[in-house]
């Protein structure tokens, strides 16, 4: 348990020394947090990229990149990841092996973990090893099939009506599809989980308020109101990411809400009042991490259905037109459906693909922390 | 009577989220760019005219300068008088074009809403209580499929399929083609036709596929929570047959949970659905006027579109809300 | 001497797991007569709870199955009927009342109609009929105002009343067993006196066989005619109620008893821990936590049911009750809680 001694902060006088202990246990000893310098190291470089590649105005190049808003977030999200999901994991190896030990038991979720992590690791890296899609283009080399239908290897997976490489394609979609999904799912959880915990534990007005929040927001049908936000200010990826964020943070807000309260009333948190600590410090050091494997759970469930739901925007029209999503492909390829069907048809199996994958692992995921 | 009140809460609650749904939508029409005055002004600007005048005649001419407090006004009274305004693209008022379109969206989604909940719920409830079989098993596969297939790629395939290939192939020599159904809607069959039927299959089944997958997850999650209650067991020990202990002991409790899931998250799927099947499958309901209005900038039927979904689900969350407290006699008025 | 009215040979229930089979019912026997109060008792895990179920065979299946045994009910074997035939015998012939009234109820059924539930689906009852024999019985189990409590909701009654409703549930078709789980633990004491005296008075005015399957020695002296001890799935000890108490045979038994708070003694738990039910011990299944135990004992399966004094309705399931063993060494007294109590003794001597 954390001894903050509640009156020195009033004070100012130190009666005691503030002792950390969640740290000290977890680090073995340690009392310099290295990952934690690490990661704020990190994210500090990155925001300070992120400013100037937006005070400077123009387009800016740095290392050779581009990155839009988008990728920057992607970026911070990424960051957050490894050390907010993947570190605790690795510094807790009893109950990372304990998770892995039930989830393994499920072979079809521990193959799409791989195939989730290739395609992560194809979409973060791809765009940087093969060139954008646009590039490609070449009329002479047009709707040439995908070489497991009577092609070449020198377009492996065929072109479409422009002569656009169909492999580029996929790389640059499973990027957007990262982003859309990791991304919008961070926001969604940062602002779930921060309105659950604070509603549940701080209850009355507050917690009858935000509910009543919660309920209308979910009465919107989301996808409607993104056609219709899209139509007034226009597509764009950033736009429909953070929306998706936006409004779809209640299932997680409800989630951590009722997980809270079943914990507000544990020992432990009876214990840390008794103790002196404020209504902050237990909501953050107590009741969020006791949380966290149902969230994770609820994420992995949600990464799809932003992505799914991009899809569909772009199919339609309406997202970013200067991104290749797969939806965007899909819906290019549907005049020439007949002739040409490759070109509808392998995004399709991609985005199908990892769709089925992230629910495979998430329902694994479900098992493995919360087996009842 | 703690009932009544409760009612009456929650149907004054409905009114309250209409009205801020509403008012959240002109805040918006409010906020967003006006490109007409731009373009007016470019135009200007071009001609050598004062850009500015340009600019502040076409708003004046649209009654977007005044106070934002009367333009308020105008619109909520205009809304709840239905009078829509009219639509430019389909040179009808905005009324007339929904009343026309949605009949046509209605003749599908509703069977999609049937086929969602009842088909849906029937084989989670046996999944749940048969656990382990080869039902289950299937069942759990096609709920997968359903939850992750993109529901425009999966109507692109079938059409490939359906409609394409059947057209010309055939399976041991018999041909496919009379399976080969029409995959783009032909509006002039009355609606209560077999071809109009026909016709209708592949939109129904590519859109039911979500929310019938979803449906059968949760029906299923629940179920397993309440099989092996112990009121279940206390059933069975009365002699109750597995078909009483299925329909009225664990279907009945379960409806509870279930409920709360039901319309809001059926509806959430199908609205969304809905775009995409009218926009492939060609028909012409409201969809297909909400994308057309899109496409040309026709807001008074954008808007309208919009809404509509908004005040379903205001509706739907309603009725839900109502049943909710007849079927658990356990709640507390005071409370939710 | 008639024949019993349920009479249990050899029943055997499995259960299949991920970690392995476990086999919480090996070969239990035991009969119950009309009229007769026949208690199982045993700790928790010991299996009494599965074999109470395995009766009418409401254990789930799967994870379970009933692997062996017979079980005569009214001149059929219940193991080999189908289900349709058994769910006849639930309810109408087999009553059974469980241990949390509180979850045993459906939440969203007035309680009026749970009990006429079991009219209605034996057959051949209006709804009329059926209430008024609801109101009928509720008023038998002794609930005030029983009219107006028919339509009232399980939730608006207290944990005494539910367990009356439960017990109006399961007699309303007048049945001849009923088979109690442990109907009175999830309650109060003062109100347990109620419901055990409700149980008694009932019984006899219908002439049935119950079957009382609990933890509580107080409770077991107070009810029954007979008792069966069981272990880890295995019955050890079957005897007479005043025989077991006065002259317990078993080792295990004399433990149970000894171990009984407020018998003068300080009580403890018994030393050592239930064996591993996917594994369990080659021999006497109690011989790892007994102090009597001999090399006899650790092999050759559990020991028959000998008679103990050649009273072959008491029987105990020990190497000593049988041929060529040397009774007597049961009498040396035994430290059951394996030391606990002599060094908590010594501890208050100090302190």
């Amino acid at each position: 348990m954390a001894a903050e001694d509640a009156t020195s902060r009033d004070t100012g006088a130190h009666a005691f020394e503030e002792i950390d202990w969640d740290r000290i246990d977890a680090r073995g000893g340690r009392s310099v947090d290295g990952w934690a310098i690490t990661e704020a190291a990190i994210l500090v470089g990155l925001l300070a990229g992120f400013v100037y590649d937006y005070s400077a105005g123009t387009p800016t190049e740095l290392i050779g990149l581009d990155p839009t808003a988008v990728e920057w977030l992607f970026s911070i999200v990424l960051v957050l990841g490894t050390f907010h999901v993947a570190v605790p994991l690795a510094e807790n190896p009893r109950l990372t092996a304990r998770y892995w030990r039930t989830f393994r038991k499920n072979r079809v979720a521990v193959g799409s973990l791989g195939f989730l992590l290739s395609i992560l690791a194809l979409g973060v890296v791809g765009p940087m090893i093969w060139v954008p899609p646009n590039e490609t283009i070449d009329f002479a080399t047009a709707y040439r099939p995908p070489v497991f239908a009577g092609g070449s290897w020198a377009h492996a997976l065929g072109t479409d009506a422009q002569g656009r490489h169909l492999w580029h394609l996929i790389v640059y979609g499973m990027r957007v599809s990262m982003e859309v999904g990791l991304v919008s799912t961070a926001i969604a959880i940062s602002i779930g989980t921060v309105v659950g915990a604070t509603a549940a534990h701080v209850g009355g007005y507050v917690d009858e308020g935000l509910m009543r929040y919660v309920d209308l927001q979910q009465t919107f049908p989301v996808f409607v109101l993104l056609l219709f936000l899209v139509y007034l200010f226009g597509p764009s990826l950033l736009f429909i990411v953070v929306l998706y964020g936006f409004f779809g943070w209640e299932g997680i807000g409800r989630l951590v809400r009722s997980e809270t309260l079943q914990r507000t009333e544990a020992v432990y948190v009876r214990a840390a009042e008794a103790a002196g600590a404020g209504r902050w410090w237990i909501v953050r050091r107590h009741l969020i991490p006791n949380v966290s494997g149902t969230v994770i759970t609820a994420a992995t469930l949600a990464i799809p259905t932003f992505i799914l739901g991009e899809a569909a925007l772009a199919f339609l029209g309406f997202s970013d037109p200067a991104v290749f999503s797969w939806g965007r492909t899909i819906a290019a390829g549907r005049s020439d459906l007949a002739s040409a069907p490759w070109i509808s048809t392998i995004p399709g199996v991609f985005l199908f693909l990892t769709v089925l994958a992230f629910n495979f692992v998430g329902d694994a995921l479900r098992d493995a922390m919360d087996p009842r | 009577m703690g009932m009544k009140w409760y009612v009456v809460r929650r149907v004054a609650w409905a009114l309250v989220a209409t009205w801020i749904a509403v008012s959240l939508t002109f805040g918006l029409l409010v906020a967003s760019p006006t490109p007409g005055a731009d373009a007016a002004a470019a135009q200007a600007a071009a001609q050598g005219l004062d850009p500015e005048q340009a600019r502040d005649r076409y708003l004046s001419q649209r009654g977007l300068d005044r106070p934002i407090t009367e333009q308020y006004v105008e619109y909520m009274t205009d809304v709840l008088t239905l009078e829509w305004g009219y639509s430019v693209s389909q040179e009808e008022t905005v009324i007339e074009a929904l009343s026309e379109g949605w009949v046509n969206s209605a003749q599908y989604f509703i069977p999609a809403v049937l086929i969602s909940v009842l088909l849906g719920w029937s084989i989670g409830l046996y999944s749940a209580l048969n656990q382990y079989t080869l039902t289950d098993y299937l069942g759990s596969l096609v709920a997968y499929f359903g939850i992750s297939i993109p529901n425009f790629w999966f109507a692109i395939v079938l059409i490939l399929i359906v409609g394409v290939w059947f057209r010309d192939a055939s399976l041991l020599g018999v041909s496919l083609a009379p399976l080969s159904l029409r995959t783009f809607y032909d509006a002039s069959y009355p609606v209560f036709s077999v071809a109009n039927a026909k016709q209708l299959i592949l939109p129904v089944v590519v859109l039911s596929t979500a929310s019938l997958a979803g449906q059968m997850r949760y029906s299923r999650a629940q179920a397993l929570e309440y099989a092996r209650a112990p009121f279940v067991k206390t059933a069975r020990a009365k002699g109750a047959s597995s078909w009483r202990v299925l329909t009225r002991h664990v279907l009945r409790v379960a409806l509870v949970p279930l409920s709360t899931i039901l319309i809001v998250d059926v509806l959430a799927v199908l609205f969304a659905g809905s775009f995409i099947i009218e926009a492939i499958f060609q028909i012409p309901g409201l969809g297909r006027l909400a994308l057309e209005a899109i496409l040309v900038k026709d807001t008074p039927l954008v808007l309208a579109v919009t809404l509509i979904p908004v005040f379903i689900a205001i509706v739907g969350n309603l009725l839900q809300d109502l049943a909710y407290v007849v079927l658990d006699p356990r709640i507390d008025y005071g409370d939710r | 001497m008639t024949d019993p009215l349920l009479r249990v040979d050899g029943l055997t229930t499995h259960f299949h797991t991920d970690e392995g089979t476990v086999r919480a019912v090996d070969g239990v026997s035991f009969d119950v007569a009309a009229g007769e109060t026949v208690a199982i008792v045993g700790e928790s895990g010991s299996g009494k709870t599965v074999a109470a179920e395995s009766i009418t065979r409401l254990v789930d299946t799967p994870p379970g199955e009933i692997v062996d045994g017979r079980v005569t009910f009214g001149g059929r074997d219940l193991t080999t009927l189908s289900d349709r035939e058994l769910e006849g015998v639930r309810g109408a012939e087999i009553a059974h009342v469980f241990q949390n009234p509180q979850d045993t109820l459906n939440p969203v059924y007035r309680v009026g109609t749970q009990i006429a539930e079991v009219l209605r689906i034996h057959g051949g009852v209006s709804r009329a009929e059926a209430r008024r024999r609801a109101v009928t019985m509720l008023d038998r189990v002794g609930i005030p105002d029983p009219a107006s409590r028919v339509d009232d909701y399980p939730h608006e009654l207290s944990g005494g009343m539910k367990q009356r409703v439960v017990l109006a549930m399961a007699l309303v078709a007048e049945p001849d067993l009923l088979i109690a789980d442990e109907p009175t633990t999830a309650l109060d004491v003062t109100v347990q006196a109620g419901i055990l005296d409700l149980l008694a008075e009932l019984q006899e005015d219908l002439g049935m066989g119950v079957l009382f399957v609990t933890h509580d020695l107080g409770v077991v002296a107070q009810v029954a005619d007979r008792v069966v001890v069981l272990y880890a799935g295995k019955v050890m000890e079957r005897g007479d109620v005043h025989e077991i108490f006065e002259s317990p045979a078993h080792p295990y038994t004399r433990a149970l008893l000894q171990c009984l708070p407020g018998r003068g003694e300080r009580g403890g738990s018994i030393g050592g821990e239930l064996p591993d039910p996917n594994d369990p011990p080659p021999g006497c299944r109690f011989a790892p936590r007994c102090p009597y135990a001999v090399d006899d004992c650790r092999a050759g399966g559990q020991p028959a049911a000998h008679p103990v004094d050649g009273d072959r309705t008491h029987v105990a399931s020990c190497v000593f009750h049988g041929p060529g063993q040397d009774r007597s060494r049961l009498e040396a007294p035994v430290d059951w809680t394996g030391g606990q109590r002599a060094r908590s003794q010594s501890e208050d001597a100090d302190g």
